[in-house]
């Protein structure tokens, strides 16, 4: 249960980033989900003619992850960097053996691996040298498993048809403990990623049993019952939660709750063969994160991923054959199927190599007791500053705003700075007449407009002027431009007798003044005749 | 009752209380103690006769000491006081007879509260006049600096450690050890003996420089001393006096390098920052000793790191900065400057907290603007005069409270201390309610061009007089200035005289805009425009029910309708061009005064247009009540009867009855010249009762440099001062700190809300029947086509005729 609370919270943190969803009605067929895109990126290769089923598989936990798979009598190690290049050999076998093997375990340092056979053998072998180094013989009849348990490398589990669960120490090639309980074939095991002694077994007795070795009894400590013939049994990365597999059903169970069950996932058409967990990536608001499956494989050919946080099946994919194992490589790159006719479905994702390399049994294995983390964002990260920024206001939200920027015109800044000619000339380009008188005012009270005048040179004086023709005798700007006009034309005399441009400029100003001056002369006229008219007005009243 | 104010809040430097709360205020004859959370005046420590020149608050001597609240203060008068100020409460006075223009304590921090058996003496060392040895010695030196002992209240005799031409200020190190003045391009610095006998050996070096020394600060904790110079340069010397004050006398006489340091004196070196175009007149390190303070005529505060020299800058304080005082308190410090503010900074961040605000000074002007009035307006209800400041402000001053209301800002122009004055606030005007202001603005033109003259109307906000602008008017009379502003006593009526020959009668349009809340909104139109014989208007008057229009065409007196805009009679003639018009109250009396070579201050009867009496005096100022029919003139004494007489006063202030030409009452002021006087009406609650009837108005006598008083003309004993008023203001705030103090004792009583006003209907507009009331009303640039005016104004005049005819 602590699983699922767990991933509720950070659903819910997950909520305040929430995306609008979308008016657009959805299209007939779904769209592949980026899940079923990740699963479908697994690059499948076929490694065909091992003779027979293919009873197990595992993964090395040392990087590159090789992978052993055992088939008949003889297992094979195969390079999954080969693999990619298209290398389907193996790329060492090892035959020591008397009957089919049944099952395989790395140890967790990758440098033993441990293969039992129906004979009742269990060979360690040096995975380099391919040597067995010890053989641990006690069970009389098939062994159906070993297992390395993660956190510990001087002990082994085993359990077989005899329906005894054997804990092995291997240096001395001795039995510590036997543990008595199961009433049918014991099929698999799985040991506790948290805690090196408490390991679960699986049996057909349709039970399965929690041990913990320091139990002094060798009585189980918890026991829930599938309800079909257990044919495999995983703990979760959490250590708390356990999945199993039987009949056509797999199921989760609460460890820590007492073997409550969590969910029966009943997707599969056949019996489930083999369950193991898988890692998906997910992205959310941007930043990655991985979260885990389930894999389940079973005899109809079907591998389905379950996501036991949303407990519901996220992808699912056929395969020709029916399929007897699983296998997910600790660094989410590769994922191995074994088929019940000698054929292996070995999947490459291509990405970057040093891709997280967490995933199970990572050295010491504690990352599997991790959460599926969210990687926090941190100020070394160029994401860190651009975070949020995307983000649309809620309602309900305080929006400071921002102070609107006060935008200066280029003379305006000029006059900042106190470059009154530039400015000035600046202001005259640019054709306003307002902005220009304003800018002259601006000058008189700096003191400064017949110094700006007498800087002037040629060109600029020619623009001076020709404002000043243009607009010297409005009204509204004539107080002032009328005085400057005489000023310009005072000090700047010689300059303009000496500039033909300049002259023409003075000349159309000419022309304006006596142009105004026969307007003055009119209004004139017409006031002499208005006053005695207004004079008779006032005096009637 | 009389109420005295408007003094200079910066004639020497504040002081902090022990636990910061309060700052101690030199208020010439009085040290007033504000309150540094809220900025107000708690009480005043009264009894000096002349200004005060020092206060020290006595350092608390152990931590729990802090809350006492000792000060001893200095005064020309002659005397050291000892104050209690939480009380207040005077504890001791020595008098030693000479002006004191400056006092440290150094020692402080040495003396023990009760030693063992023998109480040790406490020194100040005071600078002083020789006022009895002046015929014996040179005149030049008669300032001292002289050691007093207070613990035994006398001087100690015969000792003069130094004398200099002029008054200079002492400045003592914060640890008690060093004192020392400037000295035109010396520095003399004094090491405080060890306690003892008082005619210890006092030791002393002299540091020099090129330039005139205007300032020096020590460190509080090393031996650096920092002097400001009048070029803007600020000299650290470091390690000065080891060799002369060193403890064991060893002539350690090591030729080392000492650079920077001149003339072989004893400092270790010198180095020079230079940042302040100007003198710096502020110079303060920080307590911690690791900035130093710097600030001067343009008005910035400089914070130098002193280990690296880097700066931090407190810009736009707006007026020469005068002293910086640290408190105890390490987030608080305060600023004095020049135009008569106290700024109380937070520290770190050097923000300006709360502003003591003192009465702005009087500002100058150039030549060609004298003679435009003293811009000085009285609000006679609510007790406030509007002056104008130097930034181009419009300064509310509070009489009764003696504290600035608020600040207007007239022109959008920043104030730069040390600019060039090129634009000048001539005239304020304020309506009877208080509720609307005119003022006029000059911009100077550069060279004849570019000169501009504008009319602003201000509309105040519903409280604490934030005007706001309702209607600028450019150019006004062309480009004639403004002589006279005056409103009309309904206020909906503003005429202005120019003397480019006319007057403008404005009317003011009261547009209500109905939003979500009922806005008013006021914009003034030219409704009349008047001249006589082209003379230019040189002074205006409405008579006290606005019926009637005076405006004075130079030395004549015309007098208009102000509705319709006719002339009712010429009154004449006067010498000397009128200055200034007044109605006098209800009588049927116009008062003129003109001004010049043969000056005059005449009365003329309305009812009978003619002139009933005349004076020949310089009048400066002429206010008179508005219900009753008396008035009063400052006016300036002749030059040569002012040594005689009236010793030193150089104006008087004549009540006269409107019909009797002879003073019902005269008071002689000093400082008259540029003085104002107002009549303010009484507002009973703020006025306590003397003799069980209160005053009907009193009569406010603000003088050149804008100190004021208050007074109620008619009482008989008028010159004593009571200061009753003042003594309510003090408790109010000393309860403040609890329960009764909140919006009112800020921001005055609410005003009443009258809601029939806002009621006018609005009335949807629509069309005139008649454009030309409007059609020739906005600015030029808005006008129709000639073509579209010319009907119209020809309209106008036809529909005029009927009206005559009927």
């Amino acid at each position: 249960m602590a699983e699922i609370r767990a991933e509720e919270e950070t659903s819910t943190i997950s909520k305040t980033f929430l995306i609008k969803p979308k008016l657009k009605s959805k299209p007939r067929t779904l769209p592949q989900t980026p899940e079923s895109k990740y699963w479908s990126s697994f690059k499948s290769t076929r490694i065909p003619n091992l003779v027979s089923s293919i009873s197990s598989i595992s993964f090395s936990p040392s990087p590159p992850h090789p992978f052993a798979a055992a088939y008949s009598a003889s297992v094979s190690l195969f390079s999954p960097l080969s693999l990619s290049d298209g290398d389907v050999s193996p790329s060492s076998t090892i035959s020591s053996f008397s009957d089919v093997v049944s099952s395989l375990s790395f140890r967790s340092d990758g440098l033993l691996l441990a293969a039992s056979d129906l004979s009742g053998l269990i060979q360690v072998f040096d995975v380099k040298t391919r040597t067995p180094l010890r053989r641990l013989r006690s069970h009389t009849r098939p062994v159906r498993f070993v297992k390395y348990p993660v956190l510990d490398k001087l002990h082994l589990l085993s359990g077989g048809d005899d329906a005894v669960v054997k804990f092995w120490d291997v240096a001395g090639e001795n039995v510590v403990l036997d543990l008595m309980g199961h009433k049918d074939y014991v099929r698999c095991a799985d040991c506790s990623p948290v805690s090196s002694d408490l390991f679960v077994t699986g049996s057909y007795d349709h039970t399965v049993k929690v041990w913990d070795v320091r139990v002094e009894n060798s009585r189980s400590v918890l026991e829930v019952n599938h309800g079909k013939p257990v044919e495999d049994v995983i703990y979760l990365p959490s250590g708390g939660l356990i999945a199993t597999a039987g009949g056509s059903s797999v199921k989760i169970w609460d460890l820590i709750g007492g073997g409550k069950m969590v969910h029966s996932m009943e997707s599969h058409n056949k019996t489930v063969t083999s369950i193991c967990v898988g890692r998906t990536r997910k992205e959310n608001c941007g930043h990655k994160s991985m979260e885990d499956r389930i894999l389940s494989v079973g005899l109809d050919g079907y591998m389905k991923v379950f996501d036991y946080g949303n407990m519901k099946i996220t992808h699912s994919m056929r395969f020709p054959a029916p399929l007897m194992s699983v296998s997910f490589s600790p660094d989410c790159k590769t994922r191995v199927i074994g088929t019940s006719n000698g054929i292996i479905f070995a999947g490459r994702r291509k990405g970057k190599e040093n891709v997280e390399s967490g995933g199970r049994g990572n050295v010491l294995g504690f990352e599997n007791i991790s959460e599926p983390e969210r990687r926090v964002l941190r100020p070394t990260n160029f994401r860190y500053f651009h975070r949020g920024q995307s983000e649309k206001p809620v309602e309900g939200d305080f929006l400071v705003m921002r102070n609107k920027k006060i935008k200066l015109a280029e003379h305006d800044k000029l006059l900042k700075k106190f470059r009154h000619k530039e400015a000035l000339v600046s202001v005259l380009n640019k054709n306003n007449r307002e902005n220009v008188v304003a800018v002259m005012e601006e000058l008189v009270t700096r003191k400064k407009l017949l110094k700006c005048v007498s800087n002037l040179d040629t060109d600029e004086l020619g623009l001076l002027l020709m404002f000043l023709s243009k607009n010297a005798t409005m009204p509204r700007y004539s107080s002032l431009l009328m005085g400057l006009t005489k000023k310009v034309i005072e000090t700047r005399a010689e300059d303009i007798q000496s500039s033909d441009a300049l002259k023409g400029q003075i000349r159309n100003l000419k022309r304006s003044i006596e142009e105004e001056l026969r307007i003055q002369h009119s209004l004139q006229e017409i006031q002499g005749i208005i006053s005695p008219l207004l004079r008779i007005i006032a005096g009637r009243r | 009752m009389m109420m005295r104010g408007g003094r200079s809040l910066v004639s020497s430097p504040p002081a902090f209380s022990n636990d910061a709360k309060k700052l101690l205020v030199c208020t010439s004859n009085t040290v007033s103690v504000f309150s540094t959370a809220t900025g107000l005046q708690i009480t005043s420590l009264e009894g000096h006769t002349a200004l005060v020149t020092s206060v020290v608050v006595v350092p608390p001597s152990s931590p729990a000491a802090k809350v006492l609240c000792y000060c001893w203060t200095a005064s020309l008068d002659g005397t050291i006081r000892y104050w209690d100020f939480s009380v207040p409460e005077l504890m001791k006075t020595i008098d030693i007879r000479v002006p004191i223009f400056n006092m440290v304590i150094p020692s402080f921090l040495d003396i023990p509260a009760v030693d063992k058996g023998k109480h040790q003496d406490l020194f100040a060392y005071v600078f002083t006049e020789d006022t009895k040895e002046t015929q014996e010695k040179t005149k030049a030196l008669r300032r001292q600096i002289r050691k007093c002992n207070l613990s035994k209240s006398r001087l100690v005799g015969r000792l003069i450690l130094g004398e200099t031409k002029k008054p200079e200020v002492l400045t003592v190190s914060p640890s008690g050890k060093f004192f020392g003045i400037r000295n035109k391009c010396k520095l003399h610095i004094w090491k405080v003996p060890d306690q003892g006998s008082e005619h210890a050996a006092v030791r002393k070096i002299t540091l020099h420089h090129t330039k005139k020394i205007t300032v020096i600060a020590f460190h509080p904790t090393q031996r650096v001393i920092a002097a400001g110079d009048v070029t803007g340069r600020i000299l650290t010397w470091r390690g000065f006096g080891n060799i002369a004050f060193a403890e064991n006398q060893k002539l350690i006489n090591i030729q080392e390098d000492k650079p920077g340091v001149r003339d072989n004196d004893d400092a270790d070196s010198c180095s020079t920052w230079h940042w302040h175009s100007a003198e710096v007149n502020v110079l303060s390190f920080s307590s911690d000793g690791a900035y130093l303070y710097s600030g001067g005529k343009e008005g910035v505060l400089v914070v130098w790191q002193l280990d690296t020299g880097k700066k931090k800058f407190l810009p736009r304080i707006g007026s020469p900065l005068l002293y910086f005082i640290d408190s105890p308190d390490p987030t608080l410090s305060a600023i004095s400057c020049a135009d008569n503010q106290i700024h109380l900074l937070k520290m770190p961040s050097m923000g300006i907290l709360k502003t003591i605000s003192g009465i702005k000074t009087p500002c100058c002007y150039p030549e060609m603007c004298k003679g435009l009035g003293n811009g000085i307006a009285f609000d006679q209800t609510a007790g406030l005069v509007a002056l104008r400041t130097e930034n181009y402000c419009i300064q509310f001053y509070s009489l009764f409270d003696d504290r600035g209301i608020s600040e207007v800002h007239v022109c959008e122009r920043n104030h730069q201390p040390g600019d060039d004055v090129t634009v000048i606030v001539t005239a304020v005007a304020l309506s009877v309610d208080g509720s609307l202001m005119s003022t006029s603005e000059v911009k100077l033109a550069e060279e004849g061009i570019g000169g501009l003259v504008c009319l602003k109307f201000w509309q105040a906000g519903s409280q604490n007089k934030e005007f706001s602008l309702s209607t600028i008017v450019y150019d006004p009379h062309r480009d004639a200035g403004i002589s006279a502003v005056t409103f009309h006593p309904s206020g909906n009526m503003v005429v202005s005289s120019s003397f480019g020959g006319d007057f403008k009668i404005w009317r003011c349009n009261n547009d209500i805009i109905q939003n979500d809340q009922m806005h008013q909104n006021f914009s003034w139109t030219c409704h009349a425009v008047g001249s006589y014989k082209k003379r230019p208007m040189t002074a205006a008057a409405f008579s006290a029910d606005g019926s009637v229009l005076a405006v004075a065409a130079e030395t004549l007196i015309t007098l208009w309708n102000p509705y319709k805009n006719v002339l009712l009679a010429v009154l004449g003639e006067t010498l000397t061009p009128i200055v200034n018009l007044s109605f006098l109250g209800k009588s049927d009396n116009l008062a003129a005064a003109s001004c010049g070579s043969n000056p005059q201050l005449s009365v003329w009867s309305m009812s009978k247009l003619s002139l009933s009496w005349s004076y020949k005096l310089c009048i400066e100022a002429v206010a008179s009540a508005v219900d009753s029919s008396s008035f009063a003139a400052l006016a300036l004494l002749p030059e040569s009867s002012n040594e005689t007489t009236f010793k030193g006063r150089d104006g008087v202030i004549l009540l006269y009855n409107a019909t009797n030409p002879v003073p019902t009452a005269i008071w002689s002021v000093k400082k008259a010249k540029g003085g104002a006087l107002g009549f303010l009406q009484v507002n009973p609650s703020s006025v306590e009762e003397v003799d069980g009837k209160t005053p009907e108005v009193l009569l406010a006598y603000m003088s050149g440099d804008h100190e004021y008083v208050v007074f109620d003309p008619y009482c008989k004993d008028a010159h004593e001062v009571s200061i009753s008023q003042k003594e309510g203001l003090s408790s109010l705030e000393l309860k403040g700190q609890g329960g009764q103090y909140g919006y009112a004792s800020i921001y005055g009583e609410l005003p009443e809300f009258d809601k029939k006003s806002p009621e006018t209907p609005w009335v949807p507009s629509f069309p005139s029947e008649r454009p030309w009331e409007t059609i020739f009303s906005g600015s030029s640039h808005n006008l129709p086509p000639l073509t579209k005016l010319c009907s119209a104004f020809l309209e106008s005049l036809l529909e005029k005729r009927t009206a005559a005819v009927e």
